[in-house]
Order: structure tokens, then sequence, then C-alpha cells
């Protein structure tokens, strides 16, 4: 966990409910920032792209664009970085947890999925560990992702960078996440720092980004992104 | 009481009454209780059917013209060789069976399916096989030797009107074949070629099943040709070939003329068609929506804004409302309940409604329900309730169903108990969990964790398929071995349960 004492995260709020937007703003507490809101795709890439933060909350529907939402989004604001040189990250944020709207947006680029639901102080330390670079699964993410990748069928990769399969090591912390642990605990289950775990977190979402599972393509294609 | 009559609009239409009985039944309700799909109508047309004497209809299956034989022979309970043989029969002297069928035929519906209703829906009519079923169909099918008598049947019919017109002739009567073979070659084609334009056939015509077409084209053709050589015949009897070749030519250039003119108006007439369809479907489907919306939404938010002072109640009601909106939106509709993963999710959300503790449900992969599942959801059910009442929340549920077995994971945020620290006259861990899994060969164990308590429940695999049982089982119990050792092998427990 980060020291409370840093400086706020900024922040850019991407919905296209007013009163979601003011909800967040009013429930983030200290730690977090808001620089910048906007209710649909294309004042979300013009806020983005002026206001350069490290993290963009990002609503997964939207209107504008070319009607795919927050992918576009994301699609309009590659390869920018913010002052630091750190990439803009995102982080999906929806009242959706069908599998294609959490796998697509995850496969367009964001850091990490939370549902609407979600409590403040989880959000906050969510938005932090993104804007850390660390990848943020929620447990219901982890359950799609042991499902793409057959690992609740019992596949596991021989190789760790095998794309298509998760190793058994990050499929036991896709389980324990599934189980509802946080990050700490499933450190202390499987006797490994929350370092390790943070980075086998990370691979899995390289993976989910880069494999061209079956099932992940099919997924892609559903939403026609490929 | 008609059978399926229109199968296209069939699902939009029963979907929409049911909103519509459903919007009666639950505008009294106090709580909207989790969308229920209604048992469909069809099943219990079916028995009503079944237990009734069926209305006079023509079976589209099986059928050697157009199927009024069968339909008869099953309103009436004889058998389909006898009725076929009576219309024969009849129509030999004076032609008055010939006239009671296509009567019979223009007045009596067509019904979907087959007269005895086992969906055999693939079958072509036009399909020899179908042609030797239909001759058994109200009785046992017997197979080959209903097809030859079918087939013994038409020739010995054929033979004995030829026979029967021969010696009529010869007795001295004229019959004037010079008319009536080209009538009957005429009439026959006819009957062949509208069999075809039956509204079975239309669905076929405007699309899809191509391997079916191919036969009811051939038969279309083969009518419209003999029909066409008939009236041919009749028309040139004692004139010289170049006059038919005169006549020929005219008739096609009239033809022509007409199809041309004709052509912009039928075409202008199909697009009419086909866009009416499309309209009448999306009218559907918008109905469809708005009375679910009007079912489920609309009632809701009445509900709470009549509740607005019980901040416990809204969440209960906003929670369910979400969760019922939410698998109308991205399930679809499953005609399949009995699932592992269904039925646990079913119990989660009961337990949710219950007790208005939002419950975290996560679960991947699934198997059919069965005795060792139930326990299984029961032992979930008993788990997630206790969480929710001694526990704090947040409460998850993970489900795991794979080729090593099933796993589930019931987590709260309580203080915890150890299994141990429960008197011995609990039942509720003791029996209803613990007790439960191991009776149906699995295992199940409580843990005490730092922050709550985690029941973790387990079952062998489902080894009724033959599928490839778990190559890398090491892999999945990697609890460490503080646990209590209440996990035995499932075969020991099998034996320990029935001695």
């Amino acid at each position: 966990m980060n020291t409370p004492e840093k400086k706020p995260v900024e922040v850019v709020l991407v919905d296209d409910h007013r009163m979601f937007r003011s909800g967040v703003r009013a429930e983030l507490g200290q730690a977090v920032s808001i620089v910048g809101e906007a209710p649909d795709v294309d004042a979300a890439i013009a806020v983005i792209r002026q206001a350069k933060p490290p993290v963009v909350l990002l609503d997964v529907h939207l209107p504008g664009g070319n009607g795919n939402g927050g992918i576009d989004v994301i699609h309009g604001c590659k390869g920018l970085e913010t002052v630091d040189g750190q990439p803009v990250r995102f982080l999906a944020l929806s009242v959706s947890d069908a599998a294609e709207d959490v796998i697509a947006v995850i496969r367009a680029g964001a850091r990490g999925y939370v549902t609407k639901t979600i409590s403040a102080t989880d959000l906050t330390r969510a938005i932090q560990r993104v804007a850390d670079g660390d990848a943020v699964f929620s447990p219901r993410l982890a359950g799609f992702v042991l499902d793409a990748f057959g690992a609740a069928a019992g596949e596991v990769a021989q190789v760790d960078e095998e794309l298509d399969r998760l190793s058994a090591r990050e499929r036991e912390v896709m389980r324990l996440i599934a189980r509802g642990y946080q990050y700490k605990e499933v450190a202390k289950e499987l006797f490994i720092s929350v370092k390790t775990v943070e980075t086998h977190v990370s691979s899995v979402l390289r993976k989910l980004q880069l494999s061209s599972r079956h099932e992940l393509t099919a997924w892609a294609m559903g939403r026609r992104l490929l | 009481m008609r059978v399926d009559p229109e199968p296209t609009l069939k699902g939009a239409e029963t979907t929409l009454n049911r909103f519509g009985i459903h919007a009666f039944v639950r505008q009294d309700e106090v709580m909207p209780t989790p969308y229920e799909r209604p048992v469909p109508p069809a099943e219990a047309r079916a028995a009503e059917r079944r237990a009734a004497r069926p209305q006079l209809t023509r079976p589209a299956e099986g059928k050697v013209i157009a199927g009024v034989a069968i339909g008869l022979a099953h309103h009436l309970g004889w058998p389909v060789r006898w009725i076929r043989l009576a219309f024969v029969l009849i129509s030999i002297p004076t032609g008055a069976g010939l006239v009671a069928y296509v009567f019979l035929w223009a007045l009596t519906p067509q019904s979907r399916g087959g007269v005895v209703g086992r969906g055999r829906r693939a079958v072509d009519p036009a399909d020899a096989d179908a042609l030797a079923k239909a001759g058994g169909v109200p009785e046992p099918v017997t197979g080959a030797g209903e097809r030859d008598a079918t087939r013994v049947l038409l020739v010995g019919g054929l033979m004995l009107g030829i026979g029967l017109v021969v010696v009529a002739q010869n007795a001295g009567l004229n019959a004037r074949l010079g008319i009536l073979v080209p009538l009957l070659v005429v009439a026959a084609g006819a009957v062949l070629a509208w069999s075809q334009l039956d509204d079975s056939q239309r669905g076929r015509w405007l699309g899809s099943e191509t391997g079916t077409r191919r036969f009811s084209v051939a038969r279309l053709a083969f009518g419209g040709v003999l029909a066409l050589t008939g009236l041919v015949i009749m028309a040139t009897r004692g004139r010289s070939l170049a006059a038919i070749w005169d006549i020929g030519a005219a008739v096609l250039a009239v033809l022509a003329g007409v199809a041309l003119i004709a052509a912009p108006w039928a075409l202008r007439f199909w697009s009419d068609l086909r866009h009416e369809q499309a309209e009448l479907a999306r009218a559907t489907e918008r109905a469809d929506i708005a009375a679910h919306l009007h079912d489920s939404v609309l009632q809701t938010l009445a509900l709470i804004q009549r509740k607005a002072g019980d901040p416990g109640a809204v969440t209960q009601l906003a929670r369910a409302q979400e969760r019922e909106l939410r698998s109308w939106l991205y399930a679809g509709p499953s005609d399949s309940d009995a699932t592992l993963a269904t039925a646990v999710v079913e119990a989660a959300h009961e337990v949710e409604d219950l007790h208005g503790t939002p419950i975290e449900v996560v679960s991947t992969g699934d198997r059919p329900l069965d005795d060792g599942g139930q326990a299984l959801v029961r032992a979930v059910r008993e788990s997630l309730l206790n969480a929710v009442r001694h526990g704090a929340p947040p409460v998850s549920l993970y489900l795991e169903v794979g080729p090593s077995g099933v796993e589930a994971f019931v987590r709260d945020h309580g203080p915890g108990f150890e299994v141990g620290e429960i008197p011995e006259d609990r039942l509720g861990v003791r029996q209803s969990i613990l007790g439960r899994m191991e009776r149906h060969g699995g295992a199940a164990k409580v843990r005490r964790l730092e922050h709550g308590t985690e029941v973790s429940l387990s079952l062998p695999p489902d080894l009724r398929p033959p599928q490839p049982v778990a190559e890398n089982d090491h892999t999945t119990n990697a609890q460490p071995p503080t646990t209590p050792p209440t996990n035995v092998q499932p075969a020991a427990e099998e034996t320990r349960e029935h001695a």
C-alpha cells in the first residue's frame, strides 16, 4: 500500500450521468483530486488531452465517437503521457458486468475494471493502484479471466510467458481475487509479497490484452473491435 | 384448440401474452419478486390435445397430396389407408371423392408438426421415407412394409381404374377417353403444383431450408409440366403440328408480355410485404420491452417512492430490481435452469432478498444439476445465511466448476468463528453444511481468516459423462495445511455413508 501523505492523484472523470459524476466527486476523499469531467467521447478526448491526468475514470457506455463508448476514448488518447512522462492510465467504471464489456475495455487498454457499486474507499485504493501502474481486478473480472483462459477447466501454462494460458501461480492469484480476497490477503495466503501479487496481476492483464485466445477474440469480435 | 398455427410470430406473441398476464398478476404484489418465466403454454395445449378428440386439421408432414386423408383419419380414429381407399373408390365412378377431397382441402385448416405431435419438423413432405411413415402415423410405424403397402395400393388403384375404363369401353359405353385422359392429367398436375402453395410451404419459399426447397421446386415443376401437357393435348385435339406451334408461340408471347407488365407491381408488392413484416417484428419487440419495463422498473420505482423513509427497504428493492434487469438485459433467454451455476446464483439472490445484504457472486464453468449439486446449493445457501447473519459485508461467493470437481467459497468479513467452538447441538453449520457435503461425497471446511470467515465446499468431479479427468490437479488444492483436516477422501465417505 502507498503512503497516504502522497500528493493527491489527479483524475479526469468521464461519465454521461451528471448525478453519478457529482456523486463520485463528493465521495472521493483527499487522496484524489478531480481535474476534469466529460459527458461524452469527444469532450472526454479533448479534456484528457488538455489535462493529461495520470488516471482517467472511464464509463464503458458513452455517447458520441464511433459508438464504442469508453473504448473510443482509450483509442483517441493513445500514446498520451502525463507531465511526468507516465502514460495516461484508464480505470473502467461501469454498471455493466457483461463479459464482453469487461473484456473489450480491458483489451482496448484499460488497467482495471470496477463496477459502480464499489465503495468509496475501494475506489480510492483502485485509483491509487492504477496511478502506480498496477492493475485492478475485481472478483468478477478475475472470474472472467479464469473462464476465458480455461483456467477453471484446468488449463495451465507450462511456461510463464505463454500468452494463451495462465501460469499456475497466476491462476491461484486470480482464484483468490475471485473469492473476494484483497491483494494483501492474497499475499498472506500464498506466502508471497504484495509486490509479487501485483506483478502476477499485471502479467495476467498483459495476457488479457495481448492473447489471441479464441474466447477473447470471440468477445472482441462481438464488439467489432477486430 | 388449434395446434400452433403460426410459428414465425409465435415466440413474440407468447412473450407479449406473458407480459400482459404478468401486468395483471403483479399489480397488487408488494415485493417485485425476481422475474419468473411461466410454463410455456404449448405444453398445456399438447396435453389437452392428447386428451380430447383432435380437431380436423391437415398435418404438414407425411402427406401424399394435401394431408386431408391423414387429418381425417386422425380425427375419426380410423386407419389412414381406409380413408385413402375410400377417397379413391368414390372418385372412380363419378369423381365425387375428388370433389370431396378438394372441398375438405379448402376448408380444413393446416396444422404444424405431425399429427402425433412428435415434432418431426425436419422431415420433408416430398420425401419417400416420410410418405412411407405417413401410412402408419396414427398407429405404430412399421417401416418398409408400410411403404410397400402404400405403393401397392397406389399402383393397384391406378390399374383398377384403367381396367374399369377398358371394360366400360368394351361394353359399348363411350368413356370419351380423348377428353378424360387429358383432364385427369391436368388435374393431377394442378394438384401437385397447388399443394406447393399451401400455407405450410410459404415459409420455405420465402427463405431458408434450401435442402427441402429443391424437392418442392421439383414437385412444382413436375406438376406444372403435367398440367401444361394436358392442356396442350386437350387444346390441340385433331390439329396439325404446325398449328400447335403457332398456338404455342402466341401463348408464349402473351405470357411474356403479361410477365413484363406485372413485374414491377409484383416486385413492389414483394418489398412492401417484406417491409411490413420487418415493421411488425420491430413493433412487437418494442411492445415487449415496454411491457417488461412497465412490469419491473416502473413498479419498483413506484415502490421506492412510497418507501422513501426506509433506506434498508429501498436498497433491497433497488438491488433486486437491478439484478432482475441485468439478467434480462445480458443473460438472454435461458431455458435450461437446471444447471449448478444458475442454481447457486439463484440461492445467493434469495439470501440477498431475505436479508438485504449484497452478495458478490462470481462463477466459472457449469454442469448439470445432480444430487450432489443440490446438496452443494443447499450448503451454499446455508453458508450465505450464516455469513449475512453473523458475519459482516462484503460477502462474496465464488463457484468454480471444473474437471477436477466443484469448489465453492463463501466469504464474509465478520469476526469469524471456529468449528470447534460451535456447541454440538447447533445444527446449522455441523449438519447443514459439513454433514450434508460429506453425505454427498464432498467436503466442507470452515476457516477463520484475519478478517472474517471463509467456508469452502467441494464436490468430486461429475463422473457420469466420460470426461478427461484433470491432469493438473495438484495446483487446485493450494490450501495451507493450517486448516482443520475435515477433508476425507470422497470414496471413504461413500462407504461410511452406506455403512
